[in-house]
C-alpha cells in the first residue's frame, strides 16, 4: 500500500486534532492517526516526539505523567487554552490552503 | 501573546538546567512508546524480540529520535558552548607546559600594566574621594617673576587667601588648607603625624557628613584665633580610640595647642591628598594663631592651598583671568605694606588654575614626567607579552594542523571550531587576568612604596578602578591573541594538511610568528637599553660627590613645640642634647646644626670687606657647628682647619667657608686669614676651606656654604647631626628616647635618617630605575620564551629532516649550529631593530638621564651581549634536542 508523505508543518496539526478530543500519550496518538487515516498517513514516529515536545515549549499542550490503560506509568498530553485557539486557527488556515489548492487543480 | 515566549524560556531554562530529569523523562516516555508498539506486534504474532526490534525500527532508532529532541529544545547552541568549554580545560591540561606559559605570560603583562595604571591613577585622574563635583574644583597656583626668574608654586598666605576670596567673583566656594606632618600627643608618646589644617570651609567641597559629631564652622574659624577644636579622621578614631563614642571632649594635644575633638570625618574621607593616612583637620585659623599672632595680617607665610569651586557655568578661563585680576589687586595691597616689593608690572602675578592632583599641577616637573614614562614602558611590555602569547598560540594552532583538518573533514563546522579557539583564547585570558590581578596589586605596592618614600599609604592599593582596567586589558589582549590561530590557523589547504602531515620534505616558516618574535626582540631589547641609561644614570646620581656621608647619620630636629626660651637656654638644651647623643654606645659622634641639605636652609646676611654687594655672589648657605661637626658629617676639610673647641666664646671669631663660595669671593686668592662679616661689624676669620656640599638639588653645580661655631654665634642651632655605629635606621629609635628624655615641657625632637632626605631628592631617577629594570628584565624573559617557543616548534617540524640529515652523515655539531643560526638569525633581526629605536627615542629619554649619555655605547653593548648570550640559551635546549633525534625513530613516524 502506498503511504502519504506528510506535507510540511502538517503533523503539528494533526496533532493538535488528535489531542482536541481527549487527553491522550504519544504512542496512542501515532495509533489513533494511523488507524483515522486508514493506515493512509505514516506518521514518522522519530518525528512524533520532537514535534509533541516543540508543541508543549510553545504551550500549545501540556505534559501530565499518569497511568496508561495498561497501568503503565506514561506522559498524556493535553490541549491548553491557547493550544485550542491554534488549532482553530491553523484548521482555517488549511482549509483556506486545501479550498485553493482545489480551486486551482480544478481550472480548466 | 505572553505566554508563549515565557513558556518557550521556562522550557528551555529546564532543558540546561534539570538537563538529567529531562533526559530521565524524554528516556521513559519512549520506552513506555516502544513497549506499547512491540505489544502490538505481539498481538499480531511476532516474537517478543522481533517484535521489539520492529518496535524500535519504526521509532528510527532511540537515539537518533533523542538527538533531534535535544536539537529542538533548544539546548545545542549552549550545550556547545559548554562543550567547547570542557573541551579547552581537557586541551589546555594535556599541554600544562603551554598553558602556565601562556597564563604565566599574560598575567605579568596584564599584572604589571594594570599596577602601574592603578598608581597613575591614583597620582594623577582619580578625583579626591566623596568630592562634590570635581570636574568644578581647581587647586590654585600663582606664577611671578622675581628677579628675573619665573616662579610657580601653590603656597599662600592667609592674607592672599582672604583677599582672593573676597575680590573673586566668578568663584562659589573657596578654602585653604595644608596637609603637614605635626606632633600629636606629648612626652615619649609625641610623634609626628600628618594633620590637615583647613578652614570651615573645606568640608564643604565634599558630599559627606561626620560619622560622628561635626565639622567645625566658620564661626570657630576666624583669625587671629580659631577655636581649638579638631575632627579626627576615621582610620586613627578606630585606631586609637577603639571607635568609642565618647571620644567627643576628650582632648588631643597636636602641635602648640590642645584641641577638643568635636568630630570624626566619614570612612573614606582623606581630603584632597590622598597620602599616608591624616590623623585629625584642625582650623587654619587655629594652628595659623597659635604659630604666629599676626599670620592673618601679613603677607609673609605662604604655606596654604588653595581649592576653589567655580560657579556654575563659568569657564576654565573666565575664572582664570578673575583670580589673576584678585592676585594682582591683592599683589598691589602687599606692595603697599611692603615698598621693596617689584610694582605689577614686573613681577606680572597671575592665577592658574589646575586640577586637584598635585602631580597635574604646573609645577609637577620630573615627578609628574615619569609616571608616563614607566606606563608607557609597562605598555610595550604588555605588547611584548601578547606577541608572545600569540606566538604560543599560533604555534600550538600549527602543531594541530593535523587535529583540526581531521575535524573539518569529519565535519565540524568552521564556525565552531573558530569558537573553540575562542573559548580556549578566553579561558587563558580569565586565568591570565586573574594572575595578573595579584601581580597588579604587588606592582602597585611596589610603585607607591617608592612614591610615598616608605610610608604607608592609605586605602586599597587596587581599586574597582583598576580591577575594571584589569578585566578591559584581558578582553583586549585576550581576543587579540585568541585571533591570531583563528587568523592564521585555518588557512591553507586543509586536506593537503592531512594527508602531508609532518612528512614534509621541507618545513613551513610561519612568518607571522617569525615577525612577532621579530618585534618582541626589538621591544625588549630597547626597554633594556632604557632600563641600562637609567641604572648607570642613578648610579651617576648616587656616586655624585655630595659632600657629606649619608649612611649612618640622623638627622635630630628639635621642635620647642611654642615655648619661649631664652637664646642662652636654648644653645644649652643643644648642648645637652649633643652630650647625651654623644654618650649613647651606638653613636660615634653628634654635632649641632642648623640646615639640612634638600630640607632647610639659612642665611643671614654677610659683608666681606673688599667685595662689593657679597650678597650678590650668593645664596650663601649658613651652617652652625660644634666641634667634630665635619667629622661627624663627612665633610673634608682641604685647607686650614676645622671648627674645633678652640673656637669657644670670647675667642677669635672663626669661620670655615665651602671651596666653592672660596671662589665666588675671592677668586684666585688664599682664602685662609680672610675677613668675613657674619651679622655684624666683627670680622669672623677664615681658618679653614671645606668640599663643596650639594644642597639644593642633585647637580654638578656647587652650593656655597659657610661653617660658624655654634658656640661663638648669637644663636642656638636648631637641631643635630648624630652619626652612628651601625644601620641608622636600628640606631633611629635608640637615640629618639634618650633625647626625647631631656627635652623640656611638651618640646620633642624628631629624628629621621639622613638617607630619607637625600633619597627623596633622588628619587625620580631611582623610579625611573627600578621601573625600567624591572620591566625591562620581565620583557628580557618574554622575549626569550618567545626565541625559544619559535625554535623549539620549528625543531619539532623539522625532526623528520634532520632525520634525513643525520642518516646521510650530517654530524650533531652540523645539526645543532643549523638550529642555533636560526635564533641567532632572529635575535639579531630583533636586536637591530631594538638599537635602532632606543637611539630615535634616546632624544627624549636624554631629559631625564643624569650624567649620562642616552646613546651610551657602554649600556648598548652590554644590551648586546645579553641578548645574545640569552638568544643562545633560549636555542641551547632546542638544539641539544636536534642533536639527539635518532633517525631511525624521525624516519619511522608519522
Amino acid at each position: 500500500m502506498d503511504r502519504l508523505d506528510l506535507p510540511q508543518g502538517t503533523l503539528d496539526l494533526l496533532i493538535l486534532k488528535a489531542l482536541s478530543l481527549e487527553p491522550q500519550h504519544g504512542w496512542a496518538i501515532s495509533e489513533r492517526l494511523r488507524q483515522v487515516s486508514r493506515a493512509m498517513l505514516d506518521v514518522p514516529q522519530g518525528s512524533l516526539y520532537p514535534a509533541l515536545h516543540r508543541l508543549e515549549r510553545r504551550g500549545w499542550i501540556k505534559a501530565t505523567w499518569g497511568p496508561s490503560e495498561n497501568n503503565r506509568h506514561a506522559k498524556f498530553y493535553e490541549l491548553t487554552r491557547a493550544g485550542r485557539k491554534q488549532l482553530g486557527d491553523e484548521l482555517d488556515a488549511w482549509q483556506k490552503l486545501t479550498t485553493a489548492v482545489s480551486l486551482v487543480l480544478e481550472m480548466r | 501573546m505572553v505566554g508563549r515566549p515565557w513558556s518557550e524560556l521556562v522550557h528551555r531554562l529546564r532543558a540546561v538546567l534539570r538537563r538529567d530529569a529531562v533526559e530521565r523523562e524524554l528516556d521513559a516516555e519512549l520506552r513506555f512508546h516502544l513497549e506499547r508498539e512491540a505489544d502490538k506486534y505481539v498481538r499480531a504474532g511476532l516474537p517478543r524480540a522481533a517484535a521489539e526490534r520492529r518496535a524500535r525500527i519504526a521509532l528510527g532508532g532511540v537515539e537518533r529520535t533523542k538527538e533531534a529532541d535535544r536539537e529542538a529544545r533548544g539546548v545545542a547552541l549552549l550545550d556547545a558552548a559548554i562543550q567547547d568549554l570542557r573541551y579547552a580545560v581537557r586541551t589546555l591540561r594535556l599541554t600544562p607546559g603551554f598553558t602556565l606559559a601562556v597564563i604565566v605570560t599574560l598575567g605579568l603583562g596584564i599584572g604589571a600594566t594594570a599596577g602601574i595604571f592603578g598608581v597613575i591613577d591614583r597620582l594623577m585622574f582619580r578625583p579626591p574621594p566623596m568630592m562634590h563635583d570635581p570636574s568644578m574644583v581647581s587647586r590654585v597656583y600663582r606664577a611671578y617673576d622675581f628677579r628675573g626668574t619665573h616662579r610657580t608654586d601653590n603656597s599662600f598666605e592667609y592674607r592672599r587667601y582672604l583677599d582672593l576670596a573676597e575680590w573673586s567673583s566668578s568663584v562659589s566656594q573657596t578654602a585653604a588648607y595644608s596637609p603637614g606632618i605635626l606632633a600629636v600627643g606629648v612626652g615619649q608618646d609625641a610623634s609626628e603625624m600628618p594633620v590637615g589644617r583647613a578652614t570651615a570651609s573645606f568640608f564643604s567641597f565634599f558630599d559627606m557628613r561626620p560619622a560622628l559629631g561635626r565639622f567645625y564652622s566658620t564661626s570657630e574659624d576666624r583669625a587671629p584665633q580659631g577655636a581649638l577644636v579638631a575632627v579626627l579622621s576615621y582610620p586613627y578614631w578606630q585606631s586609637h580610640y577603639g571607635g568609642r563614642r565618647d571620644v567627643l571632649g576628650s582632648r588631643l594635644a597636636i602641635d602648640r595647642g590642645t584641641y577638643t575633638i568635636i568630630g570624626v570625618a566619614p570612612k573614606g574621607f582623606v581630603g584632597t591628598d590622598d597620602g599616608a593616612d591624616v590623623v585629625a583637620w584642625i582650623p587654619v585659623t587655629a594652628y595659623g594663631g597659635l604659630r604666629k599672632k599676626t599670620f592673618a595680617d601679613n603677607y609673609d607665610w605662604g604655606w596654604l592651598d588653595i581649592l576653589v569651586r567655580r560657579k556654575p557655568g563659568v569657564s576654565l578661563a573666565a575664572a582664570t583671568a578673575d583670580l589673576t585680576t584678585a592676585y594682582r589687586r591683592s599683589w598691589e595691597a602687599e606692595r603697599a605694606m611692603d615698598p621693596t616689593l617689584a610694582p605689577v608690572e614686573a613681577a606680572k602675578p597671575a592665577a592658574i588654575l589646575a586640577p586637584t592632583q598635585v602631580l597635574r599641577g604646573p609645577d609637577a616637573g620630573a615627578q609628574g614626567r615619569v609616571p608616563f614614562w614607566v606606563a608607557a614602558v609597562a605598555v610595550v611590555t604588555l605588547i611584548v607579552a601578547g606577541a608572545n602569547v600569540a606566538g604560543l598560540m599560533l604555534a600550538r594552532a600549527f602543531r594541530r594542523r593535523r587535529e583540526i583538518a581531521l575535524r573539518v573533514a569529519l565535519g565540524v563546522g568552521r564556525g565552531r571550531l573558530v569558537g573553540q579557539l575562542f573559548t580556549e583564547g578566553a579561558l587563558l585570558a580569565v586565568a591570565g587576568g586573574l594572575v595578573g590581578l595579584g601581580i597588579a596589586w604587588v606592582t602597585a605596592s611596589g610603585l607607591l612604596l617608592l612614591y610615598a618614600g616608605g610610608d604607608p599609604v592609605s586605602g586599597a592599593v587596587v581599586d574597582a578602578r583598576t580591577v575594571a582596567f584589569c578585566a578591559a586589558i584581558t578582553l583586549v589582549v585576550g581576543l587579540a591573541t585568541s585571533m591570531a590561530p583563528a587568523l592564521f590557523g585555518l588557512h591553507g589547504d586543509l586536506a593537503a594538511a592531512l594527508k602531508a602531515g609532518v612528512r614534509e620534505g621541507t618545513y613551513q616558516r610561519s612568518r607571522a610568528r617569525t615577525a612577532l618574535v621579530i618585534v618582541q626582540g626589538a621591544l625588549s631589547t630597547a626597554l633594556l637599553v632604557a632600563a641600562g641609561l637609567f641604572v648607570r644614570s642613578f648610579a651617576n646620581v648616587r656616586g655624585l660627590p655630595l659632600g657629606y656621608d649619608v649612611g649612618h647619620t640622623l638627622v635630630v630636629e628639635v621642635n620647642l613645640r611654642g615655648m619661649t626660651l631664652s637664646t642662652d637656654a636654648q644653645k644649652r638644651l643643644m648642648q645637652r642634647l649633643t652630650d647625651e647623643a654623644s654618650a649613647l654606645p651606638g653613636v660615634q659622634g653628634a654635632t649641632q646644626m642648623v640646615s639640612t641639605p634638600f630640607y632647610s636652609f639659612e642665611g643671614t646676611g654677610i659683608s666681606v670687606p673688599g667685595v662689593d654687594s657679597a650678597e650678590h655672589l650668593g645664596p650663601f648657605n649658613l651652617q652652625l657647628v660644634s666641634p667634630g661637626y665635619f667629622r661627624t658629617v663627612g665633610t673634608r676639610i682641604l685647607a686650614g682647619r676645622a671648627i674645633d673647641s678652640t673656637d669657644r666664646p670670647g675667642a677669635p671669631l672663626a669661620i670655615v667657608v665651602s671651596a666653592e663660595m672660596a671662589r665666588r669671593l675671592w677668586p684666585g686668592q688664599n682664602p685662609l686669614g680672610k675677613c668675613v662679616k657674619v651679622d655684624g661689624p666683627t670680622c669672623s676669620t677664615v681658618v679653614g676651606v671645606s668640599e663643596n656640599v650639594v644642597l639644593r638639588q642633585i647637580s654638578h653645580q656647587a652650593d656655597a656654604s659657610y661653617y660658624i661655631p655654634a658656640a661663638q654665634a648669637n644663636r642656638a642651632a636648631y637641631g643635630l647631626y648624630v652619626r652612628v655605629r651601625g644601620r641608622s635606621a636600628d640606631e633611629l629609635a635608640l637615640v629618639r628616647r634618650r633625647l626625647q628624655s631631656v627635652m623640656p615641657g611638651v618640646s620633642y625632637v624628631v629624628v629621621i635618617p639622613f638617607s630619607r632626605i637625600v633619597g627623596a631628592a633622588e628619587q625620580s631617577w631611582q623610579i625611573g630605575a627600578t621601573m625600567f629594570s624591572a620591566l625591562g628584565l620581565l620583557a628580557l624573559v618574554l622575549a626569550a620564551i618567545g626565541i625559544y617557543s619559535v625554535i623549539a616548534y620549528n625543531v619539532a617540524q623539522r625532526t623528520h629532516e634532520i632525520g634525513i640529515r643525520i642518516a646521510l652523515g650530517a654530524r650533531l655539531a652540523n645539526v645543532a649550529r643549523l638550529v642555533l643560526r636560526d635564533g641567532l638569525r632572529l635575535g639579531g633581526v630583533g636586536l637591530a631593530f631594538g638599537i635602532a629605536i632606543a637611539l630615535v627615542a634616546g632624544r627624549w629619554l636624554a631629559p631625564l638621564l643624569f650624567d649620562e649619555s642616552a646613546h651610551d655605547p657602554v649600556v648598548i653593548a652590554a644590551v648586546v651581549g645579553v641578548l645574545a648570550g640569552v638568544t643562545c640559551l633560549a636555542c641551547a635546549m632546542p638544539a641539544a634536542r636536534a642533536a639527539r633525534v635518532d633517525p631511525n625513530i624521525a624516519l619511522r613516524a608519522d
